[in-house]
């Protein structure tokens, strides 16, 4: 009997503690970042990793000076095994999380000292709790999770409780709601960081929901019933817990993991690069809330559509040398959807754009695709996938699709924008503008004013396309000079005065096979038909032509640190900030495309060696979420 | 205060501000109030900011709010008692501000727009509310300005620095001839009937006896 019993003691314990970091991430990740070499990061101290926007779902517990003067190393973390930072979203929920080996329990909770020893949820593993933060220990690895349900569905079922019960929703008068919305610019953005307030100092992080102005379900003197947040709060409260049940018997008791259901990853996690990375954007495709609609109304073509999605999963990996960091990215796809971009991207290197790309450039971009030859691939596999449908409005916008075709001229449309482009920043420039100064008479101090020249600092930019049919554009421009006084006819280009913030000009050149729309006033007036001994050469112009449909190149120094923040919104900004004070080179280049993938090998090289090659690569981490999640 | 945050987004998103106040006074007490706020200096920076969701954690308004509000302003001073014809003439090509009104008495003028102002405050006690901006005996005005000291503080200091371009420029006009005025900064016109103050936005703005400044008419 003994034996009996023993025995799968004995084989739960050896599977146990023979479980990886990697075997515990949620298949519900959508977004994964394995570091496997995460021994460098032992000189990273704590502060500095909770610092970063990838860990701010945590950060409650971690922000509370338990991290103080302590670095991984004294966290009790494995540093022989991965540690996977992971992040997904669906219509339901959200989960963020990242999952470590650990050598030593007792060091770990030095750190994670706010947290809680609770019940476990699931036979095999400890679990710990600290407000919406959870951390499952089974054996030598552990899982730190935060699950959230979709605030959309949260609210939707909180209503339709709220409206059964026969109450009013707090919002529904519309004066309150207008009121609401006019204060919106009196007061600050609630500060994304729970755990920071005004002055930025830490605090507590809040669990409570401003309640003052909620109308009562019942007679406010009745405390058996509670208003509309409260309810809110338990819903969310109620569900977050169920989704946590079902997350942990997934991955402790079935052994279902992202790394089990997807071949992708699991052959991704045996690559010895220093770390790799995952993004399925078929299930992003799926999750979105937005298709929704789609899904219920026409379920054969969100089944088609989602199809076509199928196998659509970027995967990459991170290699770190002495003096640069390699990034090699392959963009999976399904066969359906990787013959339209195979044919998207059959375009030749159109040799022109090299002309209008300055020797001293502080980044540009060549993008080469054939947009004649996708258009008809893309006709040729979605139309079929439209037409099987029989309702009558998706029947009419296929009629409408194929008699657009028949009988406009793609031919000269796609002449007219071929699709290839490109782009170069060429730093900052002081460029005139006009402003109106008052002045005032010395004997009436009667006020009067007039219009003066000023300059501004301005990033210039120019951006071109690749035309076969230069006189349609001109046209456009001709028939936009008749009608207003702002669009002028210059000879060798076009201006269109106050065009960029209502206060600079935009000058285009329509030479050359390209039409370029650029604020560079030296470009349009000096150099309209190219920069000719000061444009590009060299290296850069060999591997831009070599390249697939992108190839890229960023000077850091120049660019990022001198980009205005001024001209980026809150996103772009922290995408941004994450990279400041690095310097070096990043060059992007990518590969001719087939029906299953495209790869891209993006290389920074950076001035002198690093000191601390676990920061570049937490950096570069961060970039990636940032980018990744578009928040 | 919403009014006085309402003035530091103006301050926020145009960093060289500069204003013309004229303040014209008839021997009866009634008179004209002009404000004109000139912002094209910035115009280029404040189209940017337009054109953006937040900035620094601050939700940007867009145009169609900033004319509502505008308006939403003109059509409460309008009805104040002693209060007519308020006019606003807003240009949001060089984002110049002109706002005028006539008054009955400067009483009428101050106590007009601090209803306002404390309408749309949700601290209905702030100290502020007690401060007197303009007093007419018949003979003397005293005029100062309202304390924007603790909406400056919360700029930047590179804006702080970028409103100290900005020119502040106060008139007073009178039917009677002036006799003197006790501001040091203060020059009379040849004609002896208005009296102007130069200075910078910023000066005024954190130094609210800057445009102070009794001024005494012949009978």
């Amino acid at each position: 009997m003994k034996i009996k019993v023993l025995i799968p003691i004995t084989l739960l314990g050896t599977f146990s503690w023979g479980q990886k970091s990697e075997d515990i991430i949620p298949k519900d990740a959508v977004t994964v970042f394995s570091l496997n070499n995460i021994s460098i990061l032992q000189k990273v101290s704590m502060d500095e990793l909770v610092s970063y926007d990838f860990m701010t779902e945590l950060q409650s517990e971690l922000f509370d000076g338990s991290t103080q003067g302590k670095t991984l190393k004294d966290a009790g973390i494995d540093f022989n095994q991965k540690m996977n930072i992971f992040y997904g979203k669906n219509s339901e929920f959200e989960i963020s999380g990242f999952t470590f080996g650990i050598t030593d329990k007792n060091k770990l909770f030095d750190v994670f000292d706010d947290f809680d020893r609770m019940e476990s949820l699931v036979p095999g593993t400890e679990y710990y709790n600290n407000y919406f933060n959870h951390l499952m220990i089974q054996g030598n690895v552990g899982l730190l999770i935060r699950v959230d349900t979709d605030q959309e569905k949260l609210t939707e079922i909180t209503d339709s409780i709220w409206v059964a019960r026969g109450f009013e929703l707090p919002w529904s008068s519309e004066d309150e709601y207008y009121d609401e919305e006019m204060d919106h610019y009196d007061n600050e953005i609630p500060i994304d960081d729970p755990a920071m307030n005004e002055d930025g100092d830490e605090v507590e992080e809040i669990i409570e929901e401003d309640v003052e102005e909620t109308p009562p379900a019942v007679d406010e003197m009745n405390d058996m019933f509670k208003n509309y947040y409260e309810l809110r709060d338990s819903i969310e409260s109620e569900y977050s817990h169920k989704r946590l049940l079902l997350i942990t018997e997934e991955i402790f008791v079935k052994k279902q993991n992202l790394k089990a259901i997807d071949p992708r990853l699991a052959n991704q996690l045996t690559h010895t690069s220093d770390g790799i990375f995952y993004l399925d954007n078929s299930r992003n495709f799926k999750n979105t809330n937005s298709l929704f609609y789609l899904q219920a109304a026409f379920p054969d073509l969100y089944r088609d559509l989602n199809d076509l999605y199928t196998g659509n999963v970027v995967l990459g990996d991170i290699v770190l040398n002495q003096k640069t960091i390699d990034l090699k990215i392959e963009a999976n796809y399904g066969e359906r959807l990787g013959s339209i971009y195979q044919e998207l991207n059959s375009a030749k290197f159109d040799k022109n754009v090299l002309k209008y790309i300055p020797k001293n450039n502080t980044g540009f971009f060549t993008y080469q695709i054939n947009l004649k030859k996708g258009y008809e691939k893309a006709y040729q596999v979605i139309m079929p996938i439209l037409s099987d449908e029989k309702d009558a409005r998706i029947s009419a916008n296929v009629l409408t699709i194929e008699l657009l075709n028949d009988f406009i001229n793609t031919d000269e449309v796609f002449n007219t924008y071929k699709g290839s482009m490109f782009g170069t920043f060429n730093g900052i420039k002081r460029v005139k503008t006009k402003r109106i100064e008052f002045f005032y008479d010395e004997e009436t101090f009667e006020y009067g004013e007039k219009e003066i020249e000023a300059e501004e600092d301005m990033p210039i930019f120019t951006l071109g396309f690749t035309t076969a049919r230069p006189d349609i554009p001109n046209k456009i421009l001709k028939h936009m000079s008749r009608i207003t006084s702002q669009f002028k006819n210059m000879g060798d280009y076009w201006v269109y005065e106050d065009a960029i913030l209502n206060s600079i000009p935009l000058y285009m050149i329509n030479k050359n096979g390209l039409f370029i729309f650029t604020n560079d006033e030296d470009l349009a007036k000096n150099h309209s038909n190219g920069y000719g001994t000061e444009s590009l050469t060299g290296k850069l112009v060999k591997n831009a032509a070599k390249s697939g449909s992108i190839y890229g190149y960023i000077n850091l120094g120049d660019m990022i640190n001198r980009l205005p923040e001024s001209i980026l919104n809150d996103h772009r900004f922290n995408v941004l900030a994450s990279m400041r004070g690095k310097k070096g080179e990043i060059e992007v280049i990518s590969s001719k495309t087939t029906r299953q993938k495209t790869t891209y090998n993006l290389t920074y090289s950076f001035d002198g060696t690093f000191d601390n090659a676990g920061k570049y690569l937490l950096d570069l981490v961060n970039t990636a979420y940032l980018v990744s999640t578009k928040r | 205060m919403r009014i006085l945050l309402f003035g530091l987004l103006i301050f926020t998103l145009s960093s060289c501000v500069d204003i013309f106040d004229e303040i014209i006074l008839h021997a009866d007490g009634s008179g004209t109030y002009k404000y004109t706020i000139n912002m094209s200096a910035s115009k280029v920076k404040i189209n940017s900011i337009l054109a953006l969701d937040s900035v620094d954690g601050k939700r940007v308004p867009k145009l169609p709010e900033i004319k509502e509000k505008i308006e939403l302003y003109r059509s409460k001073l309008e009805e104040k008692e002693g209060i007519s014809n308020v006019k606003v003439e807003a240009n949001y090509d060089d984002f110049i501000f002109k706002i005028s009104c006539n008054f009955d008495n400067v009483t009428d003028l101050q106590n007009g727009i601090l209803e306002i102002v404390k309408e749309e405050s949700k601290d209905k006690n702030d100290p502020a509310f007690d401060e007197n901006w303009l007093s007419w005996d018949g003979k003397t005005l005293i005029r100062t300005t309202p304390n924007f000291q603790s909406v400056i503080r919360k700029l930047k200091a590179e804006d702080q620095e970028k409103l100290k371009e900005g020119k502040y420029i106060s008139v007073s006009r009178f039917d009677k001839t002036v006799t003197k005025c006790d501001n040091g900064q203060a020059q009379i016109s040849p004609t002896k009937t208005a009296v102007l103050i130069k200075s910078s936005t910023y000066s005024v703005a954190t130094n609210p006896s800057a445009l102070k400044n009794t001024i005494t008419v012949a009978n």
